[in-house]
């Protein structure tokens, strides 16, 4: 007969608008994603628990959406396993099976089904694109279980530990703190992933260190890196070649990260290599901006003295890549390259050792702050009188409002002290209420009022825009008027 | 002749009105939130409690100094002043009940005659004051009692007063006077 009950649709959009302003604030704040999806999942289950209104039903949350995106030479390692790229899903269970992977292009997308439950095994060297637009390269076999309600992966404490990476972080980092029950094969990956991480900090962009750089990523395809002072050009080739690594370029890249995108553009040997060397050295004029994560200051900043060291013995002047567009700042290191290493050095010093001049080391103004002090007690003493009497005012507290008014009263009436004729005795006489609030209802209006009007105990109400809680039901209402008798 | 003096007459005490201190200060937002049949006065800064079983209202202020309206007689004023102090104990309070004092008792007496209010002033000089043009009614102060009654030409009297007795004096004073200026029915 009449239109649908409006409460719960107004219900609902209330949830969303506040959970909608709070997250700003709560991100702001530091707070998980998560904890603002609990939030809004307790209020929701509670309205409806509370059967204050019928059919209040929960959205049904679309589902995360998922790119798969096959590099090319996935193709192969598919073919061999194809067990791993079915997805063992809660309720869907989408395969993917290797004939299509295999017809299809080199790049293949895949959007997983909205309805896909979780946990979802992803196999290594896939790349994964969130529906946000957030790239995550798996290096791994991977485990990716779903924050309920929720497709963000990316968490904030992971990327403290991985800020280097910027946007391309792995997914399993993110499993760690979703799932326990993946936290021992997660952590080892992270583990692995960390010491990736540190070794190029510590490698140099020297003809030793590649070696080293070769064993380790071993998943990558990695070509042996040109030798020798080809090493020191290719930089400035390759950086402008693929300005893709340079997209962060205050941050060291995972090789892993770095290469998959690269994998089609693998325009020289050892332009992997090289574009870590790249970006380290980008890293290192960077640093001099104090930008970058102070994570890995330290690291880096043994890094840099080598480094130095190194360009000095290779090429006595040595040039940085100027192609690079990046607003170093640097003086000329082909003069000053010594100067620079000084400077380095002392940089170094000035970091690993901030000086503090203000607050507890200060040793000046002393007598400023005792005389201060006193002053300030002295205020404080007269103050305290004022704020007594505040404190007085605000509490109502008897005992020393007594002693205030006691004063005030023996002035007045030195005689009658606070003599209390017919002391109220604890309800001899002066009976309790007799008619006990007869109406301790749970039937609440809650509104705003237009006019409110009494006369002598005719009351008359004037209401808007108001919900009504009557025997348990909630009911809404844009006016409401209203007669009594007290 | 001379009037009866024996004046029975019902006089209607319609309100007495007193005052009482709780010596400490209250917090009338306190007792607006938690109180029961309040009124909160935020701009002049008072709390209005009406009372059934004494039918009285009270206007509390936050120094502690509470004016009682509506009782019907001393004792219902001052049994509804305590009420309303152990009320305002059970909030939280520490009411110490004090300076109780009736401050107004207004009173209604109904003649049997009317009264030709003209001679009634003229006879009355001192004391009488009659504009017919503000108000229909004689005003008949008396000093001493310091009463102040309204007498009206339907014979209707209104006497407001100290206490109920100065009322009960100041109408059996009145009486006499009233009577010279009665209207007769024929």
């Amino acid at each position: 007969m009449a239109c649908a009950n409006p409460v719960p649709k107004l219900y609902r959009s209330v949830i969303e608008d506040v959970i909608e302003g709070v997250r700003e604030l709560f991100i702001e704040e530091g707070i998980e994603e998560q904890v603002l999806k609990d939030l809004k999942q307790l209020w929701e289950t509670k309205v409806m628990q509370s059967k204050a209104t019928e059919g209040f039903f929960r959205n049904s949350h679309p589902g995360p959406l998922f790119t798969l995106q096959l590099p090319h030479n996935l193709h192969q390692t598919i073919q061999t396993s194809t067990a791993s790229l079915v997805i063992p899903a809660g309720r869907t269970i989408p395969n993917f099976t290797t004939t299509e992977l295999v017809t299809s292009n080199s790049s293949a997308n895949y959007s997983l089904p909205s309805g896909i439950g979780y946990p979802i095994h992803v196999p290594a060297g896939v790349t994964l694109q969130t529906a946000s637009g957030h790239l995550y390269k798996v290096n791994v076999p991977v485990m990716v279980t779903q924050t309920p309600g929720g497709a963000s992966i990316l968490q904030h404490p992971i990327q403290q530990i991985f800020q280097q990476l910027g946007q391309p972080s792995i997914i399993q980092t993110s499993v760690t703190q979703l799932n326990p029950s993946s936290v021992q094969a997660a952590t080892e990956k992270s583990q692995r992933l960390e010491t990736i991480l540190s070794q190029p900090t510590v490698l140099h962009p020297g003809p030793v260190e590649r070696k080293q750089l070769e064993n380790l990523a071993t998943n990558e395809t990695l070509a042996r890196p040109p030798v020798g002072n080809e090493h020191k050009t290719t930089p400035e080739l390759l950086l402008s070649q693929q300005p893709i690594s340079l997209e962060s370029p205050r941050y060291m890249n995972l090789p892993g990260a770095v290469f998959t995108p690269q994998a089609s553009q693998t325009d020289s040997n050892g332009g992997p290599v090289v574009s870590v060397s790249g970006s380290m050295t980008q890293t290192l004029d960077g640093k001099r901006l104090s930008s970058g994560p102070r994570h890995s200051f330290h690291q880096q900043s043994d890094v840099e003295v080598l480094i130095f060291k190194n360009r000095m013995g290779e090429n006595g002047a040595l040039k940085h890549p100027r192609s690079l567009e990046e607003p170093c700042g640097l003086p000329a290191l082909e003069e000053e390259s010594s100067a620079q290493m000084d400077l380095s050095i002392q940089t170094i010093d000035d970091i690993k050792e901030i000086i503090q001049i203000d607050g507890t080391g200060d040793t000046s103004s002393n007598e400023e702050i005792g005389s201060t002090r006193d002053v300030d007690e002295n205020e404080f003493l007269g103050i305290i009188d004022a704020e007594d009497l505040k404190v007085l005012e605000e509490e109502g507290d008897s005992i020393s409002n007594e002693d205030s008014t006691t004063n005030s009263s023996d002035n007045e009436e030195p005689q009658i002290d606070i003599v209390e004729e017919d002391p109220l005795n604890s309800g001899d006489d002066v009976s309790e209420q007799d008619v006990p609030d007869l109406f301790d209802t749970d039937n609440v209006i809650v509104c705003q009022y237009d006019k409110i009007h009494r006369s002598k105990n005719k009351w008359k109400f004037y209401l808007k825009d108001g919900v009504m809680c009557f025997g348990g039901k909630d009911y809404v209402f844009a006016k409401a008027i209203g007669d009594a008798e007290w | 002749m001379d009037a009866d003096s024996d004046v029975a007459l019902d006089i209607l005490i319609t309100n007495v009105v007193c005052v009482f201190r709780t010596r400490c200060h209250l917090n009338l937002r306190k007792i607006a939130l938690e109180g029961a049949n309040v009124i909160y006065k935020r701009d002049v800064g008072k709390v209005l409690m009406k009372l059934r079983k004494p039918r009285i209202t009270a206007t509390i202020w936050s120094s502690g100094k509470i004016i009682c309206t509506g009782a019907t007689s001393e004792e219902e004023a001052k049994f509804g002043a305590r009420r309303l102090a152990r009320s305002l104990q059970k909030l939280g309070f520490q009411v110490i009940f004090t300076d109780f004092k009736v401050v107004n008792v207004l009173a209604v007496c109904n003649m049997p005659f009317e009264i030709r209010l003209p001679e009634f002033t003229k006879n009355n000089r001192p004391h009488a004051s009659y504009e017919p043009e503000l108000h229909p009614a004689v005003c008949y102060r008396i000093k001493a009692l310091r009463a102040t009654l309204q007498i009206f030409s339907t014979g209707s009297i209104t006497v407001t007063g100290p206490n109920v007795k100065a009322v009960a004096t100041a109408v059996e004073q009145i009486y006499p006077y009233v009577f010279e200026s009665r209207k007769e029915i024929l």
